[in-house]
Order: structure tokens, then sequence, then C-alpha cells
């Protein structure tokens, strides 16, 4: 892309996609079930399942991901440990907000024509060592999806 | 019960501001779910407030409710909300450092080249200053743009329509509605020292004596970059949001003997 | 003057306690406002002193005042190191009924300069696998009443 297209072409949002843990009701029942929340800032464009575990977020290729964490108890911690999702749809890496110990993880949506790729995110939870996985996989949707 | 009730309310916060409304922008949770709260994370949440009584009637137990607001344009929750304004000062400080590089060097630093470019490159990337539309900082910490990974918007992208920046958290300006009118809940901001909350937080006694649905009102303040002559400024936009409460109240029993009070269940001799 | 009523509290860092699986090392730790020489304040070997005819109270507090904690029954324990049976009053409930039970009772005479009588103290924190945990080191000595 030449100097005079990246000025005209509008820098697109990274789409943040923010999951809710419920620290104790997951460390008290064990799992993820019913104590997460996955939400996500495209709406506008597409993605449904906001809310749910269950998310799609509707993506284009280029687009920038950002995932973090938040608790429902707004002194306990949680954090991702992992996300797995098919390498070729975009590769997920773990930063963390310049001054500060917080994390977040980004990716860049390599093609279009992905269809519906699920994926899975793995928590730690609490100042132990307990590790959760989505219990349902959200997922990426774009190009000529049917959903 | 002693737990006190958590309602995290997230916006979306680009899109309430492309809409102009928090209907369908808006999603809310609370830590009563497993007590009979009903719509968690959408944007109608009856929250469940479950109360005791004593036999007299008088209330036994007494009820919080605590708001926090998150967005989801916004860096998270988790960071505390003067992150902006600390990266601002650490970019300044900087930049001022950079200054002070090229005085000392005397403009002869040959790997920096050219001392005016130097000089313009620093000028860049001090960022766009923002204002309010009042024409002075409300919030010190919004006269920069900061992006969704904490850093400091340079002024040349901003120059290439609006740039991309993480959303000045949006702020709980009120409690109002039928709730609050009909003295149910009684809502006030209370000062924390707790950064995260950036000095104050919303919370709310309830009175669970006359058990029944409520709705009440959140108004809360996002703050929009316009352009106008002047340049670029922040103008606050106010929109309202509902949710409902659901009042209980049960009597109160004694633990040991399942009505009043009794002997300690010990064993004889 | 003497005390009618002792307060027994039990303070509890519900989440660490659900991420250790463990009431103890330093999750739980019980006090109590007794003016006649307990031991063990602040540890779960505490040993509560009263007299008979006072009336013994135990509530239970969360650190964090967001997570949920509540009493699920206090049993004393018989000669034989075992809880006693369940009494009227407990209802094998979860979460709502469990917030609305007072543990309150009368120390009876009977229990007046007999050894310190160990209680099973059982917390219920959310609901799931995880959430019930207790200790069974606290305990109750009665001295011999003033007439």
């Amino acid at each position: 892309m030449d100097v005079s297209e990246q000025d005209r072409a509008p820098v697109r949002r990274p789409i943040s996609i923010t999951s809710i843990v419920d620290c104790v009701g997951s460390l008290a029942t064990g799992t993820l079930h019913e104590n997460l929340y996955l939400l996500d800032s495209n709406r506008a464009g597409g993605s449904t399942g906001q809310g749910t575990p269950a998310l799609r977020t509707r993506v284009s290729r280029g687009d920038r991901l950002l995932w973090t964490v938040i608790t429902l108890e707004c002194e306990a911690f949680a954090a991702i440990e992992d996300i797995r999702i098919d390498t070729g749809v975009c590769r997920p890496e773990r930063h963390t907000y310049p001054d500060s110990d917080v994390a977040y993880w980004t990716a860049t949506v390599a093609r279009d024509d992905i269809g519906l790729v699920p994926y899975e995110i793995t928590f730690r939870i609490g100042p132990g060592e307990a590790s959760m996985t989505t219990p349902v996989p959200p997922a990426l949707i774009g190009g000529t999806s049917p959903d | 019960m002693s737990q006190q009730l958590a309602i995290i309310v997230m916006i979306d916060t680009e899109n309430a501001l492309e809409a102009g409304t928090l209907r369908g922008n808006t999603y809310l949770v609370d830590n009563m779910r497993r007590l009979g709260s009903r719509g968690e994370c959408s944007g109608d949440l009856v929250s469940a407030v479950v109360g005791g009584h004593w036999s007299n009637g008088g209330q036994a137990q007494e009820q919080i409710l605590n708001w926090l607001v998150g967005s989801l344009g916004s860096v998270p929750l988790t960071l505390p909300r003067n992150y902006h304004s600390h990266r601002v000062h650490r970019h300044d400080s900087r930049s001022l450092q950079s200054l002070g590089r090229l005085a000392d060097a005397g403009g002869a630093n040959a790997e920096d080249g050219d001392p005016l470019t130097e000089v313009r490159r620093i000028h860049r990337e001090f960022g766009a200053r923002i204002g309010t539309a009042r024409g002075r900082h409300r919030h010190a910490h919004c006269d920069r743009l900061m992006d969704l990974t904490g850093r400091i918007v340079p002024e040349e992208s901003s120059r290439r329509g609006d740039p991309v920046h993480s959303h000045p958290a949006p702020v709980l300006v009120d409690l109002c509605g039928e709730a609050v009118e009909k003295k149910v809940i009684h809502p006030a901001q209370y000062g924390s020292p707790d950064q995260d909350t950036d000095g104050w937080y919303w919370s709310a006694a309830v009175d669970t004596s006359r058990p029944g649905t409520y709705s009440y009102t959140m108004v809360v303040e996002l703050q929009q970059l316009v352009r106008g002559p002047a340049g670029r400024t922040w103008r606050p936009r106010r929109m309202s949001h509902k949710a409902r409460l659901n009042v209980t109240s049960t009597p109160m029993r004694n633990g040991f003997t399942g009505a009043g009070i009794g002997y300690l269940p010990v064993p004889s001799p | 003057m003497q005390q009618t009523r002792v307060n027994v509290v039990a303070v509890v860092d519900v989440i660490a306690a659900l991420s250790d699986g463990t009431l103890e090392g330093g999750n739980m730790c019980l006090t109590d406002d007794s003016r006649y020489g307990s031991t063990g304040r602040g540890t779960t070997d505490l040993c509560t002193a009263c007299l008979p005819g006072q009336l013994l109270t135990w509530t239970v507090l969360p650190v964090d005042v967001q997570t949920p904690v509540e009493i699920r029954s206090i049993r004393f324990l018989g000669h034989d190191g075992a809880a006693l049976p369940e009494p009227p009053g407990e209802v094998p409930g979860e979460g709502e009924e469990l917030g609305l039970a007072v543990w309150s009772g009368v120390v009876p005479a009977s229990l007046a300069g007999r050894p310190p009588l160990l209680y099973r103290l059982e917390l219920q924190m959310y609901e799931g696998v995880n959430s019930v945990l207790s200790v069974q080191s606290p305990a109750v000595r009665c001295a011999a009443g003033v007439r």
C-alpha cells in the first residue's frame, strides 16, 4: 500500500472481545458453565450471541482482535492462559499493557473466507492453580458463512 | 446474608455514541443469579434482592447494591482509572527527555540526522491535543488520545479521519426512577480510595419491606470525540437505561431449632 | 456486670478458601467478644469461654463483601468425636434459605464445668461440588456459673 492509499484508508477499530468471569461461581462449581459471559464490540457489524459463552464474532480480513477479561467480583483475579484457534485464521499472542501487569491477547484475521471458526479460551481463575476452559466454543464468523 | 450485590454495566461505547442510545448497547451482569436474577448479560436484567424480616416485621438484613460501569470500546476495568493520565505523563516525560538529548547534542548528533526532523518527530508523537466543549479540561487525562493497547496516538494519524482510540470510561452520574421515587432504594455516591473506581462509586441500600418488582434508571455520561473549528474536542453525552429489581422478603428462623431461640444442641454428659 | 451475650464471628476469604479447597491456612479466622478468657482468637482453634444461660451467636462475614458465605450447619461433636445428628432447625438448603438462619442458642447449665466441647462449623460458599467447607477445631468451654 503506498503512502497516499494509507492516508485515505480509514483505520478500522480493533474488535474487542471481553470475557466476564464469575470467579466464585466457577471455583465453587468447578466449571465455567453459567459462570462466563462473552461480549464483543461488533454487534453492529453482525456479531451474534452477545452475553453468552457461544459468542459469534463477525470479522473480515485485516481485522485486529483484542481479548480481555474482567471478573464479576471486582477484587478477584482471572486471566487468559491460552487461546486455541486455527492458526491459518489468526495467531493470538499475549501482550501486557505498558506500565502495568494486566495482559491482553491480540491477533489479526488473515483471511476473509473463513466460514465459522470455533476456538477455545483457557482461563486461570483465582489465586491458585485453577484453570478452566470455555464450556462451549465461541467462534469467529466471516466471509460467506451461513451464520 | 452479608453478601453485597454487584451489578456490572458493560456499555458498547462506540455503538452507543453512533446510535445515540444505550438500548441494544448495554449489557448488565450481577452476582445474584443463583438467588433468582434473570436476564444476565442482557440489557434487561432483573436483579434478585433477597431480604429477611423478623417476626415483628422489622427488616433483619441490610441489602446493598453496588454499580460498576465498564466499556467495550475502552481499555479494561482491570487497569486503574488513572491509567490514561499516567500513560500521558510517561509519554510527555519521554518527549521531554528526547528534547533534552537534542539540546545536549547541540544539533550535531549524526544518528538523529537533521535536528529539525527530530523536533518534528517529537512534536508529532506528542499526540493531538483534545479540548472539552467548554474549552477547559474536565478530565485532565483526556487531553490526549490513547489507543486500545495503551499507546498515545501520535498527531499524524489523527489527521487521517477519526483516530482509533480507547473511549474515556463512561461515568454513572445518577440513579433515579421508580425504585428511587418509591424509596425502595436509597442510592448515593461513596468515596473510595480504590484506584479502580477513580475515587467514587454508586451504592444503594434497599428497603426490603415492600416486596415487588421495581424499575430504576441509570444515567450515564459518555464522551464523544467531535471535530470543530478549533480542533477536536470531547463532547459529553448523557444517555439513560432502565433495569429492574425483584425484591423479596422471607421470615428469619433460628438455625438450631428452625423456629425461635432454644438451648444449644449439646451432647449429654 | 455479667455479659449476657457472646458473639462468635468467622471472617472468611471466600475466593482463597474455594481456590485452596480449605478454610485452614489463614482463609478463615474465628474470634469472639467473650470476657471470660477465650483462647485461640484469630485462628480456627478458637475456644470460646462462656457461662450457663448466655446467648451464644455465630455470624460469618466475607472479607470481600461481594462474595457469598453462609453457615450451613453447626454441630457439636459427641464423646466419640463424631458430629451429633442433624438438629430440627437445620435445613439442607442453599443460598436463600441459609441466609435466613440465625445461629443463636442458649448455653445450657449441663455444659458447666465440662471440658471444652468441639463443634463442626460448616460453611457454604455459592453452590456446587466445591462449595461446602468445614472445620472441626473450634470449641466452647463453659465455666461453672455464678448463682
